[in-house]
Formats: C-alpha cells, sequence, structure tokens
C-alpha cells in the first residue's frame, strides 16, 4: 500500500465519480466475459432447440439468419454492445420475446423476497447475535450460537425445506396456518432466505460484544451509571456497527443468489427460477441478460455502500 | 469433554456415511432404480425406509445416493485443492505482480457468490452431473487459492526462510519445497472445510435440477425429489436432507479439529 499522496480536498463527489467509473469498467467485463464464455464454451446456440425437436434443421437455419448467429463472433459482440447501450438485451431464443421485457415481468418477485430476506436477516441475526453475546456462559447464550452456527453450515435448500415441512405439520394441526405454505405466500420464503446470512450476522455482533463488554470505554460507561442490560449492551454494540453495516450492504448482493435456491424450494416465480430454466434450455441471451442484472445489482449495492462509508468517515475519502 | 463427544460423533457419523457408500451393493439388496413396491410406502418394515415416489427402495437409494455425493464433492473438492495451491505457488514462487494478480483476482472472484459462480459455469457448459462437479469446484477455487496464498506467506517469515535463502534457493524452490510441506496442516484443514462447502454446493445445484435426467440417485436430487410430496410422505425429505446435514456438520468438525492441531496460529 502506497501511502496516498495529499491532495487538494478530494471531494466525496470526485470519489463518487471515480467509483462509477470502475464499476462501469466492470460492467463491461461482466458483459464480455458471459458473452465469449457463454458462447465459446457451449458452442452452437441452437444446439437445445434442435436436440429438444422444437426446431427443424431448416428452421434453425432461417432462425440463426434472423438472429444474427451466422455472423463472425465480433460482429455479433459489436452488435450486442451497441444494443447494450440502447436498453436492448437481445430476444430470447425460445419465445423471441425482447429479454428485458421477461426479466422485468420477474423482477418483481425477486426483488420482493430478496428485501423480505434482508429485513430477516436483520432480525434474527440481531436476535441470535444479541442474545449470544450478552448471555455468555448460560444455556440461553450457547443455543444462540450453536443455532449461529447451524445457520451458515446448513445450505438454503435444505433450511427451505425443513421450514416448508414443519409449517405443513403444523398447518396440518391448526389448519388457520395453512395458507403460510401456499406458494403466494412471503413469510416462509423470506425465512429460508434471512436465515442463512443471519448466522454471519449473528457472529459478527456476539464477537464485537464479546470484544467490547469488558472494553475500558464500557467500564466507564457502568462508572459513569449506564444500567446494566440494553442500555450497556448498546455501549458495547456500537463499534461492532460498521462491520454488520458493511457486512449486510454485500449480503444484499448475495441474497440475490440465495433467491435462486428459495424460488425453487417454495416453486416461487422469479429471477432466480427463470435462470435456472434458462440455464436448462440453454437460453443463452437471457441468461446473458441475468448476468449483466446480477453485475449491475452488485456494482450498484458496492458503489452505494462506499459512498455511505465515504460520507460516514471523511478519513475514507482519500483512500478510494 | 463436550468437544470431544461432538468430534467423536462426527467420525462416528463419518464412519457410518463412508462405509454405506462402499458397502451400497451389499447392504442395498436392490438396485437404486429397480420399482419394488407399490409409490410412497411408509418406512416399515421391508423396505426399511419405504419407497419413493415410483415405488424404488428408498434404502438402497440413499446408500447409493450417499455414494455420488461423496465421491462428487471429492472430486469437486480435489479439483479446488489443486487449482487453489497451484495458483498460491506461483503467486508466492514468482511474487511481484503475480501475487498481486493472485491476490487481486481471487479477491475479486469472491465478491461474487460461489453458488452464482458455479451457475455461470454450468451455463457454458451445459447441464449434466459431471458438469456441476467442475462447477462447484471452480465455484470454490478462488477462495482456497485467497487462503492458501496467506498460509504460504504465514511461513515466509520463519527463520529456515531466510536460511534456505541465504544457502542460495530461488524463491520457486523455496516455495515449493519449505513453503509447500510446512503449509501443508493449514492446507489440510482448509480442504475440509472446503469438502463441507462442496458438499452443500453440489447438492444445491443437483437440488435445483441442474444434474440434468440422472438415473443414478444423488442427496441433492432426492431432496428436490422429495419436494412434492412433503405433505403424504415426508420421509423422502428427512432421509436424503438429515444425511446431508450431519455429514455437513460433520466435516465441519473435523476440519475445526484439524485447524486446532497445528502447532502455531
Amino acid at each position: 500500500m502506497v501511502p496516498p499522496a495529499p491532495r487538494p480536498a478530494a471531494g466525496a463527489l470526485s470519489v463518487f465519480a471515480r467509483r462509477l467509473g470502475l464499476a462501469l469498467v466492470t460492467l463491461w467485463a461482466a458483459v464480455t466475459l458471459s458473452f465469449f464464455g457463454l458462447r465459446l464454451a457451449a458452442g452452437d446456440p441452437l444446439a437445445g432447440l434442435l436436440s429438444q425437436g422444437l426446431a427443424s434443421p431448416q428452421q434453425a437455419a432461417e432462425l440463426r439468419e434472423r438472429l444474427g448467429l451466422a455472423d463472425p463472433l465480433l460482429t455479433q459482440y459489436a452488435r450486442y454492445l451497441t444494443g447494450l447501450l440502447q436498453g436492448d438485451l437481445g430476444r430470447s431464443l425460445y419465445t423471441q420475446r425482447p429479454v428485458g421485457e421477461v426479466i422485468a415481468e420477474q423482477a418483481g418477485s425477486t426483488v420482493e423476497l430478496a428485501i423480505a430476506g434482508l429485513g430477516m436477516t436483520i432480525l434474527i441475526g440481531a436476535i441470535l447475535g444479541l442474545v449470544a453475546g450478552s448471555r455468555r456462559s448460560t444455556a440461553l447464550g450457547s443455543g444462540a450460537s450453536a443455532a449461529a452456527g447451524l445457520a451458515t453450515a446448513l445450505p438454503v435448500a435444505l433450511t427451505g425445506v425443513l421450514i416448508l415441512w414443519a409449517a405443513m405439520a403444523v398447518g396440518r394441526a391448526a389448519p388457520a396456518f395453512l395458507p403460510l405454505t401456499r406458494s403466494d405466500s412471503l413469510l416462509l420464503p423470506a425465512l429460508a432466505l434471512g436465515i442463512a446470512s443471519a448466522g454471519a450476522l449473528a457472529r459478527i455482533l456476539e464477537g464485537g460484544l464479546q470484544e467490547n463488554l469488558e472494553a475500558p470505554f464500557v467500564l466507564a460507561a457502568r462508572a459513569r451509571g449506564v444500567r446494566r442490560g440494553l442500555p450497556l449492551i448498546w455501549h458495547a454494540l456500537r463499534p461492532a456497527l460498521p462491520l454488520a453495516i458493511s457486512f449486510l450492504s454485500l449480503e444484499a448482493a448475495l441474497l440475490l443468489g440465495g433467491t435462486v435456491v428459495t424460488e425453487t424450494v417454495f416453486a416461487r416465480p422469479g429471477l432466480g427460477r427463470l435462470l435456472v430454466n434458462s440455464i436448462l434450455d440453454g437460453d443463452f441471451p437471457v441468461v446473458q441478460g441475468l448476468v449483466l442484472v446480477a453485475a449491475a445489482v452488485y456494482t450498484l449495492t458496492h458503489v452505494a455502500a462506499d459512498m455511505a462509508a465515504a460520507f460516514a468517515d471523511p478519513r475514507l475519502r482519500d483512500e478510494a | 469433554m463436550r468437544t470431544r463427544v461432538s468430534l467423536f460423533l462426527a467420525l462416528a457419523w463419518l464412519g457410518l456415511v463412508v462405509s454405506g457408500a462402499l458397502l451400497a451393493p451389499i447392504l442395498a439388496g436392490t438396485a437404486p432404480s429397480q420399482v419394488v413396491a407399490e409409490p410412497l410406502l411408509r418406512p416399515s418394515g421391508w423396505p426399511p425406509l419405504g419407497t419413493d415416489e415410483l415405488g424404488r427402495d428408498e434404502w438402497s437409494r440413499l446408500l447409493y445416493g450417499g455414494r455420488a455425493t461423496i465421491v462428487a464433492s471429492l472430486a469437486a473438492t480435489a479439483l479446488t485443492v489443486a487449482i487453489g495451491t497451484a495458483a498460491a505457488l506461483l503467486a508466492q514462487g514468482i511474487g511481484g505482480p503475480v501475487d498481486a494478480t493472485v491476490a487481486g483476482g481471487s479477491g475479486a472472484a469472491l465478491a461474487i457468490p460461489s453458488l452464482l459462480l458455479a451457475l455461470l459455469v454450468v451455463a457454458a457448459l451445459g447441464p449434466g452431473f459431471d458438469t456441476l462437479v467442475i462447477a462447484v469446484g471452480l465455484g470454490l477455487s478462488p477462495g482456497f487459492a485467497r487462503l492458501a496464498r496467506s498460509a504460504l506467506r504465514r511461513e515466509r517469515g520463519q527463520p529456515y526462510v531466510a536460511a534456505a535463502s541465504a544457502l542460495g534457493s530461488g524463491r520457486m524452490e523455496i516455495a515449493i519445497r519449505h513453503l509447500l510441506p510446512n503449509a501443508l496442516p493449514s492446507l489440510l484443514s482448509l480442504a475440509t472445510t472446503h469438502y463441507a462447502w462442496a458438499i452443500g454446493g453440489l447438492t444445491t445445484l443437483t437440488f435445483l435440477g441442474l444434474a440434468g435426467e440422472i438415473s443414478t440417485p444423488e442427496w441433492g436430487s432426492m431432496l428436490n425429489a422429495a419436494r412434492g410430496y412433503l405433505r403424504v410422505a415426508p420421509w423422502l425429505a428427512w432421509f436424503p436432507g438429515a444425511s446431508i446435514a450431519g455429514t455437513i456438520l460433520a466435516v465441519h468438525r473435523l476440519g475445526d479439529w484439524a485447524a486446532r492441531l497445528r502447532p502455531r496460529g
């Protein structure tokens, strides 16, 4: 690490501009990699259509001509990029519908799930972390700690199926709960999605509490008369909060990966299901569009997180 | 004391799973793809764990499924360890820009969830069980490379490295002959933890149905098939689910134990 050269007050705005430039480069890299990766590794994009008997060789040749798949790869790449700049993500090989339209149709359900999942992560993670950190060496505390460990270790598919089964068992005993297991209900999918990240958040909070509950500034707070219990825990927790917040901002992007599994478990429509189905069908334009969306969400959350940090802590502005 | 009990439990479970996988042809009695009785039979008497939605022997499927899951995850982990260790050796053996590239590249790749990375590999290579092994192996590689690089770097500060350097050994020679053997215990515990992740990753991908049409059973795809029968035959989900969970937790426990074996941190 070279120490930052003294600069005349690099304002938050110039950090923003630099970050945004970097984000655009990242997006371009993701587009290029997915374009060439998918074309070069998999060969003929229409192989899936042909092998499933959905198109005769003649129709395939016609389709290839119409979609421009017969042109040299670089020409296709240039056309794809110019299309992107005009907001055109290409067309699905199967339905011939614009990819942007297909994605927009499914996005709402996934965004809803991701936001609810993030809420669950914060709720469950905070409860587990606070209990584990503040009730150490009690059965309750080590139970919370073990639960956090389990939540991190087990795949979402497993916790999801477990939750679904438990809800069905409860629903049989008390039919009032049965609507929860319907595929359009948000609570259980959000729970399954949230639990995976909640374990990691709980670990961070627990570690922060453990480190600080005996720290001098907390002892000083006690001497000043801050009451034990929640007020004191809040004091001890504050140094761990920036770490927890930056973890959550990264986790927001990871949640998109989790939605792929959650949507399958609960048979919900959404981008994750669309991605899996497009991979199974070999529908390249749709896969590529989803990669672009994922990369955009990912870079934007990072820029936002960095910006929030830079506005909150001026020392970070020079390092960006 | 309690930690010893949990380690013993983990080893006992892994012993059961491995011997079940090895002895599957003897223990199973029937072939996993053979229809032996009416579908969705409760686990009572014979077949011991009931039958699945097509009337196949669940006990036999669990044994053979474990075989597929365990071996495929092991292959994926081997790929991860090979790629990651090679990258770490190149980084530490050449240094300079190569080291910076490995560190930066693995860091950037780590920012993408390994599930999405694996999904991209499946998208490029097409669905199929072999593809999934490669996808899981590649998906976990950046993380392993990063950790292996730090493990090798930690050894760099040791006096014997300075001694070897004074004796005229080159960087790559030091990396291969001195850093690697001494970092081996760390790498082994890392590999164990990655094995647990590989099991989770592989069963997740097969759960998503990305293995394509496979005739042989596998724990993740068994769990997915059971999803539709949770109301009428929940045991079809219990058996593969508990097997996956138990094995992942046991391997994690083993990894923790291996990490603590190291003489220095």
